[in-house]
């Protein structure tokens, strides 16, 4: 066991225009021999909850490092806040490039900062054996914990998006924009990268990021970082499979104040009613959004302004049983 | 001329967000021509130019000029994004979309899906279509005719504009999601010009642009009576092939009072970079190859590694 079992390591560094340097920073858990697996979050530097996930992750493993280091192997890599200007400075996209960083994958070595950026985080994560990617929607929208999987890689992921404690596992089709992203970009190139979306921009959520957690350690002793004998905090949680044939979309009708009559996360019936749209200049009600299906409501929106066509709900018509 | 509505959306709380355009010349089911500028809120070269052109051809079917006429029907929408116009936002003021990353769009998903949908219908079927972009507000780039995975219409068609430089593009998946891609799905040709830098107004190139659609439309037939020089000498087609970057080995503050659109050559000296805190020079740019001076930084401010200059070659690199 080396001395230093963790270490905060910076990988890729550019100078800013005054003084200050650009620096992308990983923590590094070393515990010997064995397999390597990467948490990466904020690349929109909106989306907090992973942020929270990684300190979660990195208190779990220090202490169980402290009371019985053999009982991890391998090595655990921490990226908590890959668009780290943008967490800076409370900006989705990355500043001063006004590009989303997630659309500029895999990079290259020169060229814009934005595919040098990527390119680098690329670097970084290339030969590990998992890679969870943690996203926070946005400020608009909540989401119940969920893995997002690209079908051309369902045969590979699914297996262990299963073990991941979470609720649902959305299969969406092969779309050419998101092969400019990081999950794409590394399973393109064999390395395996899980998706998980939950909560909402700019806040945490800690009961998600808490049952998240239990699913990651529940996955790294499938692979053999956390030995088998650990006992870890029962799964509680098992997912629903949706796929484009079963999510239904609600899309504002009007421009108003959207305000919610349901509960997020839960199960809705044809007809029932979501929410209402209401001006604030009158008392009258300009729309209501009613569920068209049975269902459960795994996206509603937390940001009351909408705009025509602004996203409301989303509805999973349950098609299966739990399992 | 009437003025239309390209799309009429209520708004949270003021009346209306309308997006309005110019449906100019004789009527047909189809336009021939569909200009469009403005995707991006803060690119008003391109608005300034066609709301400019839009008053030119009203000028003209209203008969002050009488040696012009317009044959064919021409649809100009000055700005896509008025919203972000109006309050300075390169991107969908309300969710910060991207516009032209919104295509093909659809008319029930979201707002902006709606406006990409709104936009696409009206100028698909135009024989020619043509969308007008600056780069962004931190780069300067010489007026130019960009093609992307071009047909062999559209290789001779870039050349009708006289502009000096046509770029051909081949990006990467991204470009999936523009207006130029949803585009180039109809029949008929597409071209995307790149007029300076966003933020502001250069009154030069957008005269020289503003020149480039009338020779375009009097070329194409669509503007009758057009005073048009012969052949299309000073027209350099460049691929990257054709292209000498470079990039800053290190930040600071980039000065430069080089122009766009010079001959330079080799070694000659384009700008320089200061340390921002101690003032020291410490990079004195120079040309990478002799060329034109198709693009140039503006924005001082400067982060390592990033693009200070392009120059194109007239011979392409083996």
């Amino acid at each position: 066991m080396p001395e230093l079992f963790k270490t905060v390591e910076t990988f890729f560094t550019l100078q800013m225009p005054y003084c200050e340097n650009l620096e992308l920073r990983r923590t590094v858990f070393r515990f010997g021999e064995g397999p390597r697996v990467a948490v990466t979050s904020g690349i929109h530097g909106d989306e907090l909850e992973g942020l929270y996930v990684c300190h979660l992750l990195a208190a779990w493993l220090e202490q169980l490092h402290a009371t019985s280091p053999a009982s991890l192997r391998g090595t655990v890599e921490l990226y908590p806040a890959l668009n780290t200007l943008g967490i800076d400075t409370l900006t989705r996209s990355l500043p001063v490039f006004d590009t989303d960083l997630n659309r500029n994958f895999p990079g290259s070595p020169d060229g814009a900062i934005p595919h040098r950026i990527a390119h680098a985080i690329m670097g970084s994560l290339a030969g590990a054996d998992l890679v969870i990617d943690i996203h926070a929607s946005n400020i608009f929208l909540r989401e119940i914990p969920q893995v997002r999987i690209n079908q051309e890689c369902a045969d590979k992921l699914v297996p262990l998006a299963r073990m991941m404690n979470l609720d649902l596992i959305w299969l969406h089709s092969a779309v050419t924009v998101l092969e400019s992203t990081i999950a794409h970009s590394l399973n393109s190139n064999g390395v395996p990268c899980l998706v998980v979306e939950m909560g909402v921009g700019m806040r945490i959520t800690p009961e998600y990021c808490e049952q998240l957690v239990t699913g990651i350690l529940a996955v790294w002793q499938e692979l053999g970082i956390i030995a088998p004998e650990v006992r870890l905090t029962p799964q509680l949680h098992h997912p629903l499979v949706a796929d484009d044939s079963n999510v239904h979309y609600l899309n504002a009708q009007t421009s108003g104040l959207f305000v919610p009559s349901a509960s997020h996360w839960t199960d809705v019936h044809k007809g029932e009613l979501l929410g209402t749209i209401v001006s604030p200049h009158h008392g009258g009600i300009l729309s209501q959004l009613r569920s068209p299906v049975d269902g459960i409501l795994f996206t509603l929106r937390e940001y009351p302004i909408v705009y025509e066509g602004s996203l409301v709900a989303r509805i999973m018509a349950v098609k299966q049983r739990r399992i | 001329m009437i003025r239309k509505e390209l799309l009429l959306m209520t708004a949270p709380v003021r009346d209306s967000v309308e997006i309005p355009f110019h449906d100019i010349g004789p009527a047909s089911s189809h336009p021939e021509i569909a200009l469009v500028a403005a995707l991006h809120g803060d690119e008003i070269n391109g608005t300034y130019i066609l709301a400019r052109l839009a008053d030119f051809l009203r000028s003209v079917e209203e008969g002050n000029y009488p040696t012009l006429t317009l044959r064919k029907r021409v649809l100009i929408v000055p700005a896509v994004n008025v919203m972000g116009i109006n309050t300075r936002s390169r991107s969908w003021p309300f969710d910060k979309n991207d516009l032209n990353r919104m295509f093909p769009g659809s008319p029930h998903g979201e707002t902006t899906q709606r406006i990409a949908y709104a936009v696409l219908e009206a100028t698909k079927k135009a024989r020619y279509r043509i969308d007008i972009h600056s780069s962004s507000a931190d780069f300067e780039e010489l007026p130019q005719v960009r093609v992307y995975y071009p047909t062999d219409a559209e290789k001779a068609g870039a050349r009708l504009f006289g502009l000096a430089a046509i770029m051909e593009r081949r990006p990467g998946p991204v470009f999936s999601t523009t207006l130029m891609n949803s585009w180039k799905v109809w029949p008929g040709e597409s071209y995307l010009l790149t007029v300076g830098y966003a933020g502001n107004i250069q009154l030069k190139h957008c005269q020289d642009v503003f020149n480039a659609l009338v020779t375009f439309l009097g070329r194409t037939g669509i503007l009758e009576g057009v005073t048009l020089q012969e052949g299309d000498q000073g027209v350099f087609y460049f691929t990257r092939g054709h292209e000498a970057r470079v990039y800053a080995e290190q930040s600071g503050m980039f000065v430069s009072d080089s122009q766009v659109g010079r001959w330079i050559t080799k070694g000659q000296e384009l700008g320089y970079i200061y340390d921002s805190f101690n003032g020291n020079v410490h990079t004195k740019v120079t040309a990478p190859a002799t060329g034109l001076l198709t693009g140039i930084r503006r924005q001082p401010l400067l982060f390592q590694g990033e693009l200070l200059l392009r120059v194109c070659t007239k011979v392409a690199k083996q």
